[in-house]
């Protein structure tokens, strides 16, 4: 391979030129950006010194969408105008979402993308969290008192490659430059890392409103590694409200158990019971006008004992990834809100056989991560050597005969990653292929998350097996996927930047398409003449090999220079013209006076298998 | 500054071209190599050194993951010597090992029946790590001595330990998804 050529990184800034970069946690239930201020990474409040925005926005008719606590009266009043928890859908198909969980209404539309029904419209959930994202970046220009140059926005680690672009789709919408996406453990181990100067291998349990993560990190000489990451990317301190709800409905006469209003207002106060809980030992809910029940610490514990466990078995999974055992781990780390509830603590602080890190509020410490990891990357700190390694959460793969994933990039890789892979026709002439790109760990594709199919077409029409086509999959820094495919044989390459399956039509990929089209008529001709060119060679190779082995036996001598004559033609135009169509005439003639020929070889086939067998045999 | 992509892995990585690593300066070398050119350091700078960048870190981490992994290590010194592998038609014709490989894949089936499963595969993974540590041994020596045919016949073989650990991860990671 050829020798490049990097020019020299202009990393560093000038002294006085300090650059405004924000960290962003993008919650489920609440968001929070942060700064680094005179070398202090500080959480950033509005005017009433509220540090979380709450992740909820309400929809008027003619009226700018209202973001955060000013929203959240709305829940009760306006509930199908009044969004929370839209970071469950971000990225996601309409499929993927359990109805029950949600209490808006979905627009009917005729792509996969969810829209939510509001005042103001359908709305797709990426324009729902750039709604949220705009508010954070109000706030911050406010408050730092300029334009911002760039933001490193957090996302679960678990969070697929759909749920990333849409992340970032949503960041672009809100008019933010994203330095890059951060997994918010590793954000978390930041905050603490720095802060303590730790060395040795850590574990994150991050468990937030709607997702759960669990990271295995080493830090070491300010490189902090990514070595296993796993967990859920829909669980979460919703489903202990949802679980909480789940019960006291049951505790309803039945008349009541469907009535709406009645639900919401329970979902409500699941929410505080379940705070109020990690004060007290017992909480009231009040059901009804006439029904009051009350839960009980022991009930409660009970009722999330099913989601705690199924967090213990993604540390145990991720332990396995990073290829350590729970005496490996020096430390433990405490993230999201939901770390609050202490029989969490207690279940965590047993597995791990450690006591755990909660001292930086559960809340913000992913923030205050983002906003270091800003504003090394803004360039405002040269000379600082720290460095981040991720992996990749999920494997990716390709879907193979028999419905089957075949893995190509395992999960917990080091990213950026590039990994090629050849594959060939399975057909003569075939000149067009599927790749269907799935996520996921199980075995057949029914079970993955389907990114993107995407059709590789122009290949040379070659006979079976004989075209080599190598697609490469390149995974950046952030975890975004990008295919290119070539065919080794003739060079003819396409590119595809792979669009999720249910993803948002962004205009970028859109004037891509755009542009690869015209490129595409541009290419066609081109493109054809080679295929000619390679057909031509093909024909002309076969019947080479063909009359070497019996030309003198099946044919006379008339009959042979006839062939030769049209061999010789092909041959002279394919070198001399520019014109697919003439190579193809030539090619046509070729196969015309050569049809009898090819008739009596396959006779003779046919006999040389034939001869010797019983007929039993060949009627099998 | 260059980086010159027509080194091999151990050249990229300042390492003798030798079975045997200093895991210490690989570890050192990757982190080094990651530090000087990971995308994070050209945030600022244009669509084409960002593209570069990485690129030079995919081919620093495939390198590192190949010379991390002892089969693939092993495989790799091979074809940089151009001992051929052909994925098609490659494979160990020692019967014993392969009854004994056979026996091991029983084994995991088995583990159903065992009251405790998941430290029976515990156990399983442990036993595949030493007989995995024999042939290694078995490479070194026959690389050693340019035997070719028994170095690529070890690497065949660690293949099927390859396998057979992710067998056993695969079958750790049914029954954990059976017990949520």
């Amino acid at each position: 391979m050829a020798l490049l050529q990097i020019s020299e990184p202009g990393m560093s800034t000038a002294p006085h030129q300090h650059k405004l970069a924000v960290g962003i946690d993008l919650g489920t239930t609440n968001s929070l950006v942060a700064s680094v201020r005179s070398g202090v990474a500080e959480t950033l409040a509005d005017e009433q010194a509220r540090t979380l925005l709450p992740s909820v926005v309400h929809y008027a008719p003619d009226q700018a969408p209202l973001v955060g606590a000013d929203a959240v009266p709305y829940q009760a009043t306006d509930p199908d105008n009044t969004i929370s928890s839209i970071k469950r859908v971000l990225g996601r198909a309409l499929t993927d979402i359990q109805a029950q969980d949600h209490w808006y209404q979905f627009a009917p539309n005729n792509d996969s993308v969810p829209r939510i029904k509001t005042a103001k419209g359908a709305l797709s959930a990426v324009e729902i969290s750039a709604d949220i994202l705009s508010a954070l970046k109000t706030r911050a220009e406010q408050t730092l008192g300029d334009q911002l140059t760039g933001a490193v926005i957090t996302v679960p680690a678990y969070f697929d490659d759909a749920q990333r672009q849409a992340t970032k789709d949503a960041a672009k919408l809100a008019g933010l430059n994203v330095f890059r996406l951060l997994n918010e453990p590793t954000a978390a181990a930041i905050a603490y890392g720095l802060d303590q100067a730790a060395e040795g291998v850590i574990a994150v349990f991050d468990l937030g409103g709607g997702t759960f993560d669990i990271s295995i990190l080493r830090l070491r000489k300010g490189v902090f590694e990514v070595l296993a990451t796993g967990g859920d990317s829909a669980l979460g301190g919703d489903d202990f409200d949802a679980a909480i709800s789940h019960w006291a409905v049951q505790q309803l006469p039945p008349a009541l158990q469907s009535d709406r209003a009645t639900l919401r207002q329970i979902s409500l106060q699941a929410r505080q019971a379940k705070e109020q809980l990690t004060q007290q030992p017992a909480v009231d809910l009040k059901l009804s006008q006439e029904l009051t029940v009350e839960l009980t610490l022991a009930t409660f514990e009970q009722l999330i004992e099913p989601l705690l466990k199924k967090t213990l078995i993604a540390c145990r999974r991720a332990l396995r990834d990073a290829d350590m055992r729970q005496q490996d781990i020096a430390e433990v780390v405490m993230v999201g809100g939901s770390t609050r509830v202490p029989r969490v603590r207690e279940v965590v602080a047993e597995f791990f056989q450690k006591p755990l890190h909660t001292e930086i509020d559960p809340d913000r410490v992913v923030a205050i991560g983002a906003a270091i990891q800003a504003d090394v990357l803004a360039g405002n700190k040269p000379g600082d050597e720290m460095l981040l390694l991720d992996v990749i959460p999920l494997s990716l793969g390709i879907e193979t005969m028999g419905g089957l994933v075949e893995k190509i990039i395992h999960r917990n890789t080091t990213i950026p990653v590039a990994r090629a892979q050849e594959f060939t026709t399975y057909k003569d002439g075939q000149t067009a292929m599927r790749v269907h790109v799935l996520q996921g760990e199980r075995e057949l594709v029914s079970d993955c998350r389907s990114l993107a199919t995407f059709d590789l077409t122009g290949l040379p029409p070659l006979v079976a097996g004989a075209a080599r086509i190598k697609v490469t999959f390149q995974i950046d820094a952030d975890g975004l996927l990008n295919v290119s495919a070539e065919e080794l044989n003739t060079g003819v390459s396409a590119k595809i930047e792979v669009q999720p399956s249910y993803g948002l039509s962004d205009s970028a990929i859109e004037a891509m398409l755009q542009a690869s089209m015209q490129h595409a008529e541009q290419d066609m001709l081109q493109r054809s003449l080679r295929e000619e060119q390679v057909e031509a060679d093909r024909v002309v190779e076969a019947l080479d090999s063909a009359l070497a082995k019996d030309g003198q036996q099946l044919l006379s001598a008339a009959e042979l220079s006839v062939i030769t004559q049209a061999r010789d033609a092909l041959i002279t135009i394919r070198q001399s013209t520019d014109q697919a169509q003439h190579i193809q005439d030539a090619i046509k003639q070729l196969e015309q006076v050569s049809e009898e020929y090819v008739a009596r070889r396959m006779n003779q086939s046919v006999r040389s298998m034939v001869q010797g067998r019983k007929l039993e045999e060949l009627q099998d | 500054m260059y980086f010159d992509f027509s080194q091999n892995y151990f050249e990229v990585f300042q390492l003798a071209t030798d079975y045997v690593i200093d895991r210490a300066a690989l570890s050192d070398n990757y982190q080094q190599l990651q530090s000087q050119y990971h995308p994070d350091r050209f945030v600022n700078n244009s669509e084409q050194d960002k593209r570069l960048a990485m690129q030079i870190t995919s081919y620093i981490n495939e390198g590192h993951k190949i010379l991390h992994d002892d089969q693939m290590r092993a495989r790799y010194l091979l074809e940089l010597a151009e001992v051929a592998f052909d994925a098609e038609k490659d494979t160990t014709q020692d019967m014993d090992f392969l009854l004994s490989q056979m026996a091991l894949r029983e084994a995991i089936d088995e583990v159903d029946k065992d009251p405790d499963p998941l430290t029976a595969l515990d156990d399983l993974m442990i036993k595949a790590a030493e007989q995995k540590k024999q042939l290694s041994a078995t490479f070194q020596c026959s690389y050693a001595n340019q035997e070719w045919a028994q170095a690529k016949e070890a690497v065949l073989k660690l293949q099927f330990f390859k396998r057979l650990q992710h067998q056993i991860s695969s079958k750790q990671e049914a029954l954990e998804d059976e017990l949520l």
